[in-house]
């Protein structure tokens, strides 16, 4: 029979390996460490010696010696942080060229690139601050909130930026269009290739293709805005959904 | 000094002793430590010894199926691994003597 750790355990094993995630170490090295501190803490619990016994008495400085002897993965860091930005980038080019003509002013463009890296770059800061540290589980959520609040605020100022100063305005006409959205399209699908994974195509489909096709209905812009982010969201939750059950089955 | 600053080093060696006796997993091994009368350290302390042992080429892994809970990944030794502690060997025997000179002399002048 499996034996059931116990919670403090299971906190511990999903905190290295959020800590250990977010220090760009590779996948299969975390998984074989926390497989193998697992099996340890396991048979530990069953001759009764409690958690400290086993990582000391401060989990992030285990944590911390554990992630220095592993190499960190550089290419699966890059690989993040380009679904991330291409998400981000795809998804906003789509939507404008199924809405007409592309045309980005100097800031836009430059102020999209910055916005993504300082939110990736935190995100991934916040995730390690998070895992080493014990924090409540409110206290995790409104740092994640807060992290989550930078880039809408920094759109918004980048907003309002581009509104009182005056960039060159890069404007593409309809082939020019055409040809960034297929660009677009080329990268995003490279990328899912590459990444082997379609996380990018369902959710930028997701994102833009309801709001164009409810577009050309009749329906009022209320009501096309409601369903359009129902389906949205309620689909991108059903796609996560249905491939962490895929994934759980592996 | 504490105990655990003491032992960094001597751990090393002892691990590799134990595994060259016969392969062992991690509980395994911290048991052994223990049945020895090592009984101060954490005993996580040993896998980020054994990962770093495993990049050095000292011992090697493998994993096995286990009746009860998740797969145990044991260890074994390499030549190099071999080569290590026999040099560990020699420096113990040699630290062993010189300590135990000094000790014993201030006793002496007491």
């Amino acid at each position: 029979m499996q034996y059931e750790l116990s919670n403090k355990s299971k906190r511990f094993l999903e905190d290295l390996r959020v800590y250990l995630f977010s220090s760009g170490k590779k996948s299969e090295e975390i998984d074989e460490i926390v497989e193998e501190l697992e099996s340890h803490l396991v048979e530990a619990e069953q001759h009764g010696k409690p958690i400290e016994k086993i990582i000391g008495k401060s989990p992030k400085d285990y944590m911390e010696t554990v992630a220095d002897e592993m190499a960190i993965d550089f290419r699966t860091w890059f690989k993040y942080i380009l679904i991330i930005i291409f998400g981000a980038f795809s998804f906003t080019i789509f939507r404008d060229v199924l809405a007409g003509n592309l045309s980005y002013s100097l800031l836009e463009i430059v102020g999209h690139l910055a916005i993504t890296l300082i939110f990736t770059f935190l995100t991934f800061i916040a995730f390690k601050y998070i895992s080493s540290n014990n924090f409540s589980n409110t206290v995790q959520l409104v740092i994640l909130y807060l992290i989550g609040m930078i880039p809408l605020g920094l759109f918004i100022g980048m907003y309002f930026l581009n509104e009182s100063i005056r960039t060159p305005v890069i404007q593409f006409g309809e082939t020019g269009s055409m040809i960034v959205a297929a660009i677009t399209l080329l990268f995003v699908l490279a990328i899912s290739i590459w990444t082997k994974t379609g996380i990018l195509i369902a959710i930028v489909t997701l994102l833009t293709l309801p709001e164009y096709l409810l577009s050309k209905t009749t329906l009022n812009l209320e009501t096309q805005l409601i369903l359009s982010s129902v389906i949205s969201f309620g689909g991108i939750g059903i796609y996560l959904f249905i491939s962490s059950q895929l994934n759980k089955d592996k | 000094m504490s105990t655990t600053q003491m032992l960094k080093g001597i751990l090393d060696g002892c691990i590799l002793a134990i595994i060259k006796n016969k392969e062992v997993y991690g509980y395994e091994l911290t048991e052994k430590l223990e049945s020895y009368g090592f009984h101060s350290f954490s005993e996580g302390t040993i896998y980020p010894l054994l990962m770093r042992m495993q990049k050095e080429e000292l011992v090697t892994s493998t994993l096995k199926k286990s009746t009860a809970g998740p797969r145990r990944k044991y260890y074994s030794l390499t030549k190099k691994g071999e080569e290590e502690l026999n040099k560990f060997k020699l420096q113990w025997d040699h630290l062993q003597t010189n300590v135990n000179r000094v000790l014993s002399n201030e006793v002496e002048e007491n």
